[in-house]
C-alpha cells in the first residue's frame, strides 16, 4: 500500500522531482512556488489541471476536411501525370501539417500552463503507439492527440472506448477495414496484448472471438469520423474472457474493463512511467486497488502516487534516464530558453531516438535503458553544446593560444537571466547554482571537481565560460537522468 | 605504413586520464569523468579479436515475414486452396520442382545459384507465441517460450566468449540496441552514420575534417528520411536491461561511445562502397556495415534490421517491394565483400519474429503464424534447402500455421560453433543440436 508522504519532509529537491516527473521540470523558481504550497496543493495544482486555464489555439487545419475526399475522386479519375501531381501537393501538404503538429505539442509540453496535462498525453501517445506514417493524415493524429489530452486524466472505460472509436486507432491497427467474413485480429490482439491486460492473460481464441465482436467498427471516410456498419457485423454469439454472448465492440471493451488484470496492468504501467521500473507484484496490487476503488478512473491514481513515500524514495528519485522530449522540454525549461526551430527540434529528438507520432512500432518506444546507445548519447552531448551556446559550432575557449572562436550567431542561453552576476564571479557559488538548476541534485564528487577543474583554468569567469558550464553538466551522465 | 591507430579502451585511458596536458575540450572533460572505470578497464585484458577473424552480419526483418510467400511451396495444392488470390503463381523462381523464391527475390536467387545460399525451412520454437514483441523478445534471447530472459544471445556470446574486447566488438547500424546485445554490462556500439557519430569539436576543425557540429547541425536541419515502413511494425528492438545502475550503465556507454567515434571515423573513410545498391534504408546500413569490415574494424557481430513486415491488409505490393529492397540489398553486399576481398570472412543470416498464417485474411493480408526460413549466405555455407518444409495438410498445421521442424536455436548453436567458433552451451543454456550451416 502507498504510504503518505509527510508534509515535514517537503523540501526543494522533493517538490523539483514532483516537477520533473509529473511534468517536464522547471527553473528553481518554480520548484520554489511548489515548495511553499506545500505537498497536497502542490500536488493538486498539477492533477487537477482543469482549474488553470489553456487558452492555446487548435492548428488552423485541424478540422473536418470535407475537400479531402473530393480531392481522392479527382485524383483517382486524373490522367496520369494530373494524378502524381495531386499526389505529391497532398503529401507535401500533409507532411508540413505533421510538422506542424509536432512543434505545437512540443510547445505545449514546455510552455504549457498544464504540464501534467502534456506528460499524460505523452504517455498515452506511448501506450496507444499510433504512427502517422501508417496513418497519414495530421488531421487524424491531432484528433487523437486531442483524445489524450482529454481523456487522459478521467475514466479508462471512457479512455479505451473513445482510442479504440477513433479513426486514427481504426486505420493503424486495421480495424476499419474488418469484417464479419474474415475478421481481422490486430486490433483485437493489441487491446489484449498491449494497451489493457498484458502477455499471459487471454488466449488465442478471445483474440479471434473479440476481433468478431469488433467488426462493423470503421470509418466513414468522406465524413472523416467513426461509423459503425451493421452490415459487416458478426451478430453471432461470442465467449470473450469466459463470458458468452452477442457481444459488439462495445460489449468488448466493457469486458475487457471489468477484469481486475486491467488495473494492475495499467497502474502498473503508469507507475514504471512516472516512479520507477520494476515495481514488486505487492506494491502493483497496492496501486490497482487505489485505481478500483475510485472507479478506474485515473486523477486519484495520480494523487495517491504523487503523495506516497514511495514515489519520493531513493530507488526512484534520479533514476529514470530522460526520454528524447523529456531531455528537450526539460533543458529548455531549466535553460529558460526557447525551443529551436520547429525543424531543428523535431529531428533532434528523432536523432536522440523518439520520433514524436512516429514511434518505432505499436508497442511505443521501450525506454528506460533503451533510450542510451552509444550513437545517441554522442548526440545528446551534441546538442547540448547547441542548447547552450547557439548555431555556430561552438568549442571550449582556447584561450592559452590566444585563440578564441567565434561568438554564436543565433539564439543560445542568456546567462543573465540564469545566474545573478554575483554567482557567476564566484567558482564556488556557479558550481553549486549549476547544479541546482540543472540537475536539482549534486554531480558525483569526480564529475564535480571535472566541472571544478574546468572553471579553475578558465581565469575569471565570463559569459561564454558559463555557457560552456552549462554545456558540460549537460555532457554528464547525472543529467540524463532525472 | 598508413595504419591506422586502433585505440583500446586501455591506451585511451592511458592517454587521457593518467597522463597528458589537459587542454580544455570536451572529450578531455568527458575522460576526466571516467575516474572511476579506469581502474577496471586498465585491468581487463585486452582481446583484440583482429582483423581477421570471421564476422556474423545478423539481418533482423522486423513485423514478421510471411515466409510462406518468401520460399513458395508453389505445387502444394494446400498453400494454394489457403491463398486464393494472394497466393505466387507466375514469374516464380523457381529452385526445384516444389519451391520457388518470390520473383522479386532476384538478387537472393543469384546468391542461391552461385552456391552460397542455405534456405532453412520450418525455423520455429516450440509453443510459439504470435505477439510480435513477444516473439522477437524469444528470438533475440534464444530463451524457450514460457522462459524470461534478460539478455540476449549476442550479448551473452560477447559476455562469454570476448571478454575486455573494445566496444566495437558489436555494431549496430541504427538508434537502438536490439535486445540481442543486451547483457550483463554494455557492449556494443550503435550508429547510422560515422561523420556524425562524434562529439562536436573542441576547436574549429582542423584542415580537411569536417567539423562533426557541423555535421550534427546539418543533419538535424535534414529532413525526414523516407522509410519504407508501411505498417504497424517498423521495427523491434527490446527492452535493454543491464546489471549496472542506470548511472554506470550511463557512464559506460559515455566511454564507449568516446573511444569508438574517432575509430570508426577513420576506419569508415577508408573503404568505398563498390556494387549495385538499391536506394534503401537496409541498402543504406548495409554500404555502412560494408565499409566497417572493408576498413578493418575489429567487430564479431553486426546487425541491421529491415522493418514493415507486418502485412494484415494489402499484402502483395508491400511485400514485393520489401523483398525487392532485401534481395537486392543483400546481393550488392555480398558483391561488395567479394569486391574487397573480404567475402569468406562475412556470414550473413536472416531472421524475422515469425512467420504468417497460411490462410490469407479478408483484407488480401496475412494474420500473425510461426515458422518459417531462414536465409543464411556466405561462400562457405552449406548451399541449398536445409531444414524440413513443413507440411501444410490441414490436419498437421497449428491453429492455422505450419508448424516448425527446425528449432531456431539449433541454428544459433551452428553459427557459434562452427563460425564464431566457442562453445554454445554456455551462451544458449543447454546443448542444441547444432545445424552445420557452414
Amino acid at each position: 500500500m502507498l504510504k503518505p508522504i509527510s508534509s515535514s519532509d517537503w523540501n526543494f529537491e522533493k517538490a523539483a522531482h514532483l516537477l520533473n516527473r509529473a511534468g517536464f521540470g522547471g527553473a528553481p523558481a518554480e520548484i520554489d512556488r511548489l515548495v511553499e504550497l506545500g505537498p497536497e496543493k502542490a500536488v493538486d495544482s498539477l492533477v487537477y489541471f482543469e482549474r488553470t486555464p489553456d487558452n492555446t489555439t487548435n492548428p488552423e487545419w485541424a478540422k473536418p476536411d470535407p475537400e479531402r475526399v473530393n480531392r481522392f475522386m479527382e485524383m483517382r479519375d486524373a490522367p496520369p501525370e494530373k494524378k502524381k501531381e495531386i499526389r505529391q501537393q497532398e503529401q507535401r501538404q500533409e507532411r508540413e501539417h505533421v510538422q506542424q503538429l509536432r512543434y505545437w505539442w512540443l510547445q505545449r509540453m514546455a510552455f504549457g500552463p498544464r504540464p501534467l496535462q502534456e506528460k499524460l498525453t505523452l504517455f498515452w501517445h506511448g501506450h496507444f503507439a499510433t504512427s502517422v506514417q501508417k496513418v497519414k493524415s495530421a488531421y487524424f493524429m491531432w484528433r487523437q492527440n486531442e483524445i489524450f489530452r482529454r481523456y487522459g486524466a478521467g475514466n479508462w472505460l471512457g479512455l479505451l472506448t473513445a482510442v479504440s472509436k477513433d479513426p486514427a486507432m481504426l486505420i493503424w491497427l486495421d480495424q476499419a477495414q474488418s469484417r464479419k467474413e474474415h475478421p481481422n485480429e490486430n486490433f483485437a490482439r493489441e487491446v489484449m496484448e498491449l494497451f489493457a491486460l498484458g502477455e499471459g492473460h487471454y488466449t488465442e481464441k478471445d483474440i479471434a472471438e473479440a476481433a468478431r465482436a469488433l467488426t462493423g467498427w470503421s470509418i466513414d471516410r468522406p465524413a472523416q469520423e467513426f461509423v459503425y456498419r451493421p452490415r459487416m457485423h458478426d451478430d453471432g454469439t461470442k465467449t470473450i474472457l469466459g463470458r458468452t454472448g452477442n457481444f459488439g465492440g462495445d460489449d468488448f471493451l466493457k469486458i475487457i474493463v471489468a477484469q481486475p488484470q486491467t488495473g494492475r496492468f495499467i497502474s502498473r504501467k503508469l507507475w514504471v512511467f512516472f516512479g520507477s521500473e520494476n515495481p514488486t507484484e505487492q506494491f502493483v496490487d497496492g496501486l490497482a486497488a487505489v485505481f478500483r476503488a475510485n472507479g478506474n478512473n485515473f486523477k486519484p491514481l495520480l494523487r495517491a502516487i504523487f503523495l506516497s513515500e514511495e514515489f519520493y524514495s531513493p530507488e526512484v528519485v534520479r533514476q529514470q534516464v530522460k526520454s528524447p522530449v523529456q531531455w528537450l522540454v526539460g533543458s529548455v525549461r531549466v535553460l529558460e530558453r526557447d525551443l529551436p526551430p520547429p525543424q531543428l527540434s523535431i529531428n533532434a529528438i528523432r536523432i536522440l531516438g523518439q520520433d514524436l507520432l512516429a514511434p518505432p512500432n505499436v508497442k511505443g518506444w521501450d525506454g528506460g535503458l533503451s533510450w542510451i546507445t552509444t550513437n545517441n548519447l554522442l548526440s545528446r552531448y551534441n546538442f547540448a553544446n547547441y542548447l547552450a551556446l547557439g548555431e555556430s559550432p561552438m568549442a571550449m575557449p582556447a584561450r592559452k593560444n590566444g585563440r578564441r572562436p567565434r561568438m554564436p550567431q543565433a539564439a543560445r542561453v542568456d546567462t543573465t537571466k540564469l545566474f545573478p552576476e554575483t554567482v557567476q564571479k564566484d567558482k564556488e557559488r556557479l558550481l553549486a547554482a549549476l547544479q541546482k538548476r540543472l540537475l536539482q541534485a549534486e554531480l558525483k564528487p569526480e564529475h564535480q571537481s571535472a566541472v571544478r577543474a574546468y572553471l579553475d583554468s578558465q581565469g575569471e569567469i565570463d559569459e561564454l565560460d558559463v555557457l560552456h558550464a552549462i554545456r558540460l553538466v549537460m555532457s554528464t551522465p547525472e543529467y540524463q537522468l532525472t | 605504413m598508413n595504419e591506422i591507430k586502433l585505440k583500446t579502451r586501455r591506451d585511451f585511458l592511458r592517454s587521457t586520464v593518467l597522463g597528458g596536458a589537459v587542454t580544455w575540450t570536451i572529450p578531455s572533460f568527458l575522460s576526466q569523468t571516467f575516474n572511476s572505470l579506469q581502474a577496471e578497464a586498465l585491468n581487463q585484458s585486452q582481446a583484440i579479436t583482429g582483423k581477421d577473424g570471421t564476422i556474423l552480419v545478423v539481418l533482423q526483418l522486423a513485423g514478421g515475414n510471411d515466409g510462406l510467400n518468401t520460399v513458395i511451396p508453389y505445387s502444394n495444392d494446400f498453400y494454394n486452396k489457403a491463398r486464393p488470390s494472394l497466393g505466387i503463381k507466375s514469374n516464380l523462381l523457381k529452385l526445384n520442382d516444389q519451391f520457388a523464391l518470390h520473383p522479386a527475390l532476384e538478387g537472393l536467387k543469384e546468391i542461391y545459384d552461385a552456391g552460397q545460399l542455405s534456405i532453412v525451412q520450418g525455423v520455429g520454437y516450440p509453443n510459439p507465441n504470435r505477439s510480435h514483441f513477444r516473439s522477437t523478445e524469444i528470438w533475440q534471447t534464444a530463451s524457450d517460450s514460457s522462459r524470461f530472459e534478460k539478455y540476449g544471445w549476442l550479448g551473452r556470446y560477447f559476455d562469454n566468449a570476448c571478454k575486455g574486447s573494445d566496444p566495437t566488438i558489436g555494431v549496430t547500424v541504427g538508434r537502438q540496441m536490439p535486445q540481442a546485445f543486451s547483457g550483463p554490462r554494455p557492449i556494443g556500439v550503435s550508429l547510422e552514420n560515422p561523420e556524425s557519430y562524434r562529439l562536436a569539436a573542441s576547436d574549429s576543425p582542423e584542415e580537411g575534417e569536417s567539423g562533426s557540429s557541423m555535421d550534427f547541425i546539418r543533419k538535424v536541419n535534414e529532413p525526414e528520411a523516407e522509410t519504407n515502413s508501411g505498417a504497424s511494425i517498423g521495427s523491434v528492438a527490446g527492452r535493454v536491461s543491464s546489471k549496472l545502475s542506470p548511472l554506470d550503465y550511463l557512464e559506460r556507454t559515455a566511454l564507449d561511445a568516446q573511444l569508438s567515434s574517432d575509430k570508426i571515423l577513420s576506419i569508415s573513410r577508408k573503404a568505398s562502397n563498390q556494387g549495385a545498391y538499391p536506394a534503401s534504408q537496409l541498402a543504406n546500413s548495409l554500404k555502412l556495415v560494408a565499409r566497417l569490415i572493408g576498413g578493418g574494424l575489429s567487430t564479431r557481430v553486426y546487425y541491421v534490421s529491415q522493418g514493415g513486415f507486418d502485412t494484415h491488409a494489402n499484402q502483395s505490393g508491400t511485400h514485393e517491394r520489401l523483398l525487392r529492397d532485401l534481395g537486392g540489398a543483400l546481393n550488392a553486399f555480398h558483391s561488395d565483400l567479394k569486391a574487397q576481398g573480404n567475402q569468406e570472412r562475412v556470414l550473413i543470416i536472416t531472421f524475422s519474429e515469425f512467420g504468417r498464417r497460411l490462410a490469407q485474411n479478408a483484407n488480401g493480408g496475412t494474420d500473425h503464424g510461426a515458422a518459417a526460413p531462414m536465409f543464411i549466405i556466405g561462400p562457405k555455407v552449406k548451399a541449398g534447402l536445409l531444414g524440413g518444409a513443413p507440411s501444410l495438410a490441414p490436419n498437421d498445421l497449428l491453429n492455422g500455421d505450419p508448424k516448425f521442424t527446425t528449432d531456431f536455436r539449433r541454428i544459433y548453436a551452428g553459427v557459434l560453433q562452427n563460425w564464431l567458433k566457442t562453445n554454445p552451451e554456455p551462451i544458449l543454456g543447454r546443448r542444441f543440436e547444432p545445424l552445420s550451416v557452414v
